[in-house]
């Protein structure tokens, strides 16, 4: 495949959508584009999944210098963990082209924007070119959901975008105080995460800086309690827009912290490992449990995507290769699940002209097909074993009880508390008696059946064989914390300990 | 040295296959045009049938292997490999799990043909059957996993199974609320089982994390570990066999149609608690006190569910309350390490508790649906073959010799008394005095004296002979099966011997104690009912404890107070008030602060062109200072 | 003996500088900062007779040449601020306020 992969499947979607914009096409030619464009990406991104060849370093790397004097250069690569959220956004997105009606050509612009800056972010390896690429994806979402969204749209644009941003000046500030550090130490101005790796950082600035990354990540995870922006924002959200920002821009949170702050701050975070863990913890009991209060499903599957980030990011949290692998996994899983039922919560909605709950009813009778598909999406999102969900969410648990008993124990409550409110949900709208909303609910066509099939199918083949898709994340995450000798018939001992004696030193 | 068995993953995989396969049928057909039901009983039925035909053909190549190495394994493919975490999909059929496939396929399939005829004339017939080969197929996964984790996917798969078909009759909120309700407290006892899976694993589990590898390396664990994921483990059983305190949700699994009630809440889910901890017996024979508990939540268990049982008014909840209490019994076997007694029970458990509920289903379903049994009566002369039988399989739950439940319940009863625990086996022989009370209190009401309702007597008739010949087969498996364990001989526990970890004893007198003390239950019970019921008696009016017992000491309204009403409660607190107030206080506040902060600069904005030419005169000057200071 | 000059210079600039921010007529301020011009040309020929040469006196030449210009845009303006308000009262304009 040939060298330049990742600079199409970042621009080409972005100078498309551009392009549409300038451009006075009409909406049906725009969702053409839009859907050609993503399509193309997917070819390309599979290309990519299937020459990826696993060494646990980057691969498919792009360098150009960009600042000289800064040591900023446009430097691209993924490795097992960044292959997986691209991956789950070059195959997840083409659906949205597909299923909903035909809306304005901005709408399908914003959508490519968002994609290529997505990808872009994702496979940034220099520090100043993800920080472009992480706000360059904040623009689009800002139109979609100010222009395209439900009718309490401005209070939530203002509040998602002003608090992102917010969080990214911390992470700005945190940066530049990373190049300083860097040319204090190695004079040599550098940005690259490889070269920042090598930093030696302690002492209390240290911790600010942490906290400066910290921060801006935990905003988008979302992290409890930085995530109040969420309810709203994913409830007017126009349905593409919940889907993308809950199926890939969140996890770009979680990756960031992967990619950027555990190798730089090594030290910080073993520090503090164990107050993120908690944050991630009470965040999934929070979220989960006021998810069964709402009336109005998208709000609760907005809950219900906050309560599962919760868990992911608790994976990484726990500083081991399982909990890591699950971590990421369960990435790729969520998306596939929550991001699934945000569709067709979309497309309950376009059919019945209601979200609230109790105007629902007896939709299985009627869509059988629909019913099935949703059923498993659910089951695949509460982690039931045989779908995606399970082994993600399994490899979290057990890496958090060998980080501390108490965060595992409170993360194994998810398996409770994702049910309660599922099938309550559930039962309340395809099961019980049909209402006068859905008396005439039409089952899912052939063309939304068909986009639908192949989510479907993997969210079944990735809970029955996930070993390929595993084997191209273990080498990385191996990498990151390595499996140390197994503690044989001992108690866990508590992780700030061990992981002073493990952690890969720099 | 084991042998490998490439058919061992077809097992399970055939009713899997026909769970798909009809499932998509009926959702593709079932709103433009149905087909036929035979054609989806038919269906239904190959997978059952195919998997019994392997799993006879396990039992007889095990037979010919020598004892010391009497397992087949399989081992599909690698499920996922993790660091030291390497699971495999993989299958071991060793005696126990022999035995347990060998019933649960057998009893699956005879289920499966009564339902072609229980079931005629539902509207969703062919999801009906999809749900049940996917059940039978996770049961499988269940028997056949060769590691915890692959018995999980089987756990998980009958809980799934176990919501859909309660709640199959979907129209109604109370069947799918009786679904939620077992899927959810299920998940309660499955996150003690995932993590004591978790414990394990960290402990011992890099070694290999299936059982031929753990049984190797128990000896490593710490004790303190080990009693953890002991009790962890059992957590998991209470939920899944319906122990104290997670047994709830299996009265109100009646909810489900009669056959479901019979193959998933009486033969085979709910004995996969049982069949756990007999598979980790290498793990409880270690850690005596996790056994003593597991044996008196047991037949604590057994004494409330036959309390609850004696003073019900439904015919299944009567049958639910005693799977409930006999459970117990199994529990109480195999807490006191007598693991192949427990496992005999659950054996012949499966034969009789599967017969009664499918005799009730016949008397159900001849009565137009008709579940109370104040409302039958006199039915012994127009339903034979289902009188029949069904005192058969009374006879054998309350405990009759030479019937089969004598022999399981008595053998453990021994064995509790052989171990010591004679608290245990006091409050046993009780209970078994009052199973058969409320199972002949039951059996008298329904089919002796006179009707009670005479317009429901009328149209009432014997069931098709699709009903009928599985309740026959089932009945000669509830006469004979106590057979393949006679005391003495003991040629199941013989069977069992290379998968447990088990001492036996042997002690002539305190054998015939317990058979004493069991018959002489036995009759005192049936002498009482007999007394009460047998001559046709009234619906009772209930008055003190009877009332409190027949609303179950109001256990399901306690849990809703208690936990149900709280959490919804915390629910819409986070929702109203801890959320806009305290969470988000910090962003508004930032927001409020900024407004206030503008609206204090906003003085300075006069927009008098004058005091704007002050300020810039100030500003000047001040610069000029300053610069002049700095040029010194 | 310079400082003769720049005393009056100052105190000529400190009058006209109270006078653009107490008066209210339009045409008071504009004769404060025609006084403020004033004096900072006789400092720069001050200046230039101190240091004798002619610079102080060519930019004396463009001050004044600005100040022609400047006050006839500065009566064209007020022109228009009549013709807008009918008062030449610098109070009265205060769209500015915040």
């Amino acid at each position: 495949m040939f060298e330049h992969v990742l600079s199409v499947i970042i621009f080409l979607p972005i100078l498309a959508g551009l392009l549409l914009l300038a451009s006075p096409a009409s909406r049906m030619v725009a969702r053409s584009t839009g859907l050609f464009i993503s399509l193309a990406t997917l070819v390309l991104s599979l290309d990519l999944y299937f020459g990826f060849q696993s060494t646990g370093h980057l691969e498919f790397v792009e360098y150009v210098p960009w600042i000289k004097s800064l040591g900023i250069s446009y430097h691209l690569g993924i490795d097992g963990i960044s292959l997986f959220i691209l991956m789950a956004g070059s195959v997840l997105l083409p659906m949205v082209y597909l299923v909903f009606r035909t809306r304005e050509k901005g709408y399908y612009a914003n959508l490519l924007i968002v994609q290529g800056a997505m990808a872009g972010a994702v496979c940034a390896a220099d520090m100043v070119l993800f920080y472009v690429f992480w706000e360059i994806m904040l623009l689009p979402v800002f139109f979609m959901l100010g222009l395209y969204g439900g009718p309490k749209r401005l209070p939530a644009t203002l509040k998602i975008t002003i608090y992102t941003i917010a969080g990214s000046l911390l992470m700005l500030t945190a940066l530049i105080y990373l190049g300083v550090s860097y040319h204090a130490q190695f004079n040599e101005w550098n940005f690259s995460i490889s070269e920042m790796a090598r930093l030696n950082l302690t002492g209390e600035v240290a911790a600010v800086a942490f906290f400066g990354f910290m921060i801006a990540f935990a905003i988008k995870i979302p992290l409890f309690p930085f995530h109040t922006w969420l309810p709203d924002a994913y409830t007017e959200a126009p349905t593409s827009a919940t889907f993308v920002l809950s199926a890939i821009m969140a996890k770009i949170g979680v990756y960031g912290v992967i990619r950027f702050v555990v190798p730089v701050f090594d030290e910080t975070f073993a520090r503090f490992a164990i107050l993120l863990a908690y944050s991630g913890v009470i965040g999934m009991m929070y979220c989960g449990i006021a998810a069964i209060t709402q009336k109005d499903f998208k709000r609760m599957l907005a809950f219900s995507s906050a309560s599962h980030m919760g868990v992911i990011a608790l994976g990484v949290f726990c500083m081991n290769m399982q909990a890591l692998t699950g971590s990421i996994y369960q990435i790729v899983a969520h998306a596939t699940s929550t991001g699934v039922l945000f569709l067709f919560a979309g497309i309950l909605e376009e059919r019945t002209n209601t979200r609230t709950i109790d105007d629902l009813g007896g939709i299985a009778a009627k869509a059988p097909v629909f019913a099935l598909y949703f059923a498993i999406a659910m089951l695949a999102s509460v982690g039931l074993p045989g779908t995606s969900g399970f082994i993600g969410e399994f490899m979290i648990i057990l890496g958090a009880i060998k980080f501390n008993v108490v965060i595992g124990v409170l993360a194994g409550t998810t398996l409770i508390v994702g049910v309660c409110y599922m099938l309550w949900m559930f039962q309340r709208v395809f099961y019980e008696k049909t209402s006068t909303a859905s008396e005439n609910f039409k089952d899912l066509t052939l063309v939304e059946g068909l986009t639908f099939l192949p989510v479907i199918l993997l969210i079944i083949v990735m809970g029955i064989y996930p070993h390929p898709f595993l084997s191209k994340i273990t080498p990385t995450t191996a990498l990151q914390f390595p499996q140390q000798t197994p503690v044989v018939a001992q108690a866990p001992v508590s992780n700030a300990q061990v992981s002073g004696l493990t952690f890969e030193q720099k | 040295m084991e042998q490998s068995a490439t058919y061992l993953g077809l097992i399970p995989l055939f009713p899997l296959l026909g769970a798909v396969v009809i499932g998509l049928l009926h959702v593709f057909t079932c709103n433009r045009y149905k087909l036929s039901e035979k054609f989806y009983g038919l269906l239904a039925c190959v997978g059952p049938v195919l998997s019994f035909v392997l799993a006879l053909k396990v039992l007889f190549a095990l037979k010919a292997l020598p004892p010391e190495s009497r397992y087949l394994t399989h081992n599909a493919f690698t499920w996922f490999s993790v660091g030291d975490l390497h699971i495999n999909m993989g299958f071991l059929a060793d005696p126990l799990s022999c035995l347990m496939m060998l019933f649960v396929t057998l009893i699956g399939t005879l289920i499966h043909v009564y339902s072609i005829g229980y079931m005629g004339g539902d509207k969703n017939y062919g999801k009906f059957f999809a749900y049940m080969n996917l059940f039978l197929g996770s049961m499988l996964v269940l028997v056949l996993g060769d590691g915890p984790v692959v018995m999980f996917v089987g756990w998980e798969g009958v809980g799934l199974c176990s919501y859909l078909l309660i709640g199959y009759y979907s129209e109604d909120r109370e069947n799918v609320l009786a679904g939620n309700k077992a899927f959810i407290v299920n998940r309660i006892g499955d996150l003690g089982f995932v993590l004591g899976l978790a414990f394990l694993f960290w402990a011992i589990g890099a070694q290999g994390f299936d059982y031929i590898s753990l049984k190797a390396n128990v000896h490593m664990l710490e004790p303190a570990i080990a009693l953890t994921v002991c009790l962890l483990l059992f957590v998991g059983a209470t939920g899944k066999s319906a122990q104290i305190p997670l047994y709830v949700w299996l009265p109100d699994a009646m909810a489900g149609p009669t056959p479901v009630s019979a193959l998933i809440h009486a033969a085979t889910m709910v004995t996969a608690g049982v069949y756990m901890v007999a598979r980790f017996s290498f793990l409880y024979a270690h850690v005596e006190l996790a056994g003593t508990i597991i044996a008196w939540v047991g037949i604590l268990t057994a004494l409330l569910a036959a309390i609850f049982g004696m003073f019900q008014d439904d015919i299944k909840k009567i049958l639910a309350y005693s799977t409930v209490s006999q459970l117990g019994y199994m529990f109480a076997g195999v807490g006191v390490a007598a693991y192949s007694a427990g496992i005999f029970h659950v054996f012949t458990h499966a034969f009789f508790k599967a017969l009664l509920f499918l005799g009730a289903g016949s008397v159900i379903y001849a009565l137009h649906h008709e579940q109370n049994i104040w409302k039958m009566g006199g039915l012994k002369t127009k339903m034979p073959k289902t009188y029949i039988t069904m005192v058969i399989g009374a006879l054998a739950l309350a405990g009759c010799p030479p019937f089969s439940g004598f022999f399981s319940k008595d053998e453990i009863l021994y064995s509790a008394l052989a171990t010591g625990h004679y608290g245990i086996w006091l409050i046993g022989v009780f209970v078994a005095g009052m199973t058969a009370y409320y199972t002949f209190r039951m059996i008298f009401v329904v089919f002796h004296g006179e009707p009670r309702d005479h317009h429901a007597y009328e149209h009432a008739q014997e069931s098709p002979a699709v009903m009928t010949v599985p309740l026959i087969i089932l009945a000669i498996g509830a006469v004979f099966a106590g057979f393949l364990n006679f005391p003495g001989v003991l040629t199941i526990s013989h069977w069992l011997e290379p998968s447990l970890t088990e001492h036996h004893h042997s002690s002539a007198f305190l054998q015939i104690i317990a058979i004493l003390a069991s018959i002489a239950a036995f009759a005192v019970g049936l002498k009482i009912a007999y007394g009460k019921f047998g001559h046709g008696a009234q619906e009772p009016e209930f008055k003190g404890f009877a009332d409190f017992a027949y609303h179950k000491f109001y256990v399901d309204e306690f849990y809703n107070t208690v936990i149900v009403q709280p959490y919804k409660a915390i629910g819409t607190a986070i929702w109203k008030t801890i959320e806009p107030n305290v969470t988000d206080s910090p962003v508004k506040g930032a927001a409020r602060l900024y407004m206030v902060v503008g609206a204090a600069f906003k003085v300075l904005q006069v927009g008098y062109v004058r005091v704007y030419a002050i300020y810039m005169v100030v500003g000047l000057s001040l610069m000029s200072l300053f610069l002049s200071q700095s040029l010194n | 003996m310079i400082h003769n000059y720049l005393f009056l210079s100052v105190i000529l600039f400190c009058l006209g500088i109270v006078g653009v921010i107490s008066r209210r007529n339009v045409f008071t301020v504009f004769m404060s900062i025609e006084l403020m011009l004033n004096a900072a040309n006789l400092a720069f020929i001050a200046f230039s007779r101190v240091h004798e040469s002619m610079d102080g006196h060519v930019l004396a030449m463009m001050v004044m040449a600005v100040a022609a210009a400047e006050a006839a845009l500065a009566l064209a303006v007020v022109i228009l601020l009549h013709k807008h308000k009918g008062k030449l009262d610098t109070n009265v304009f205060s769209l500015l306020k915040g």
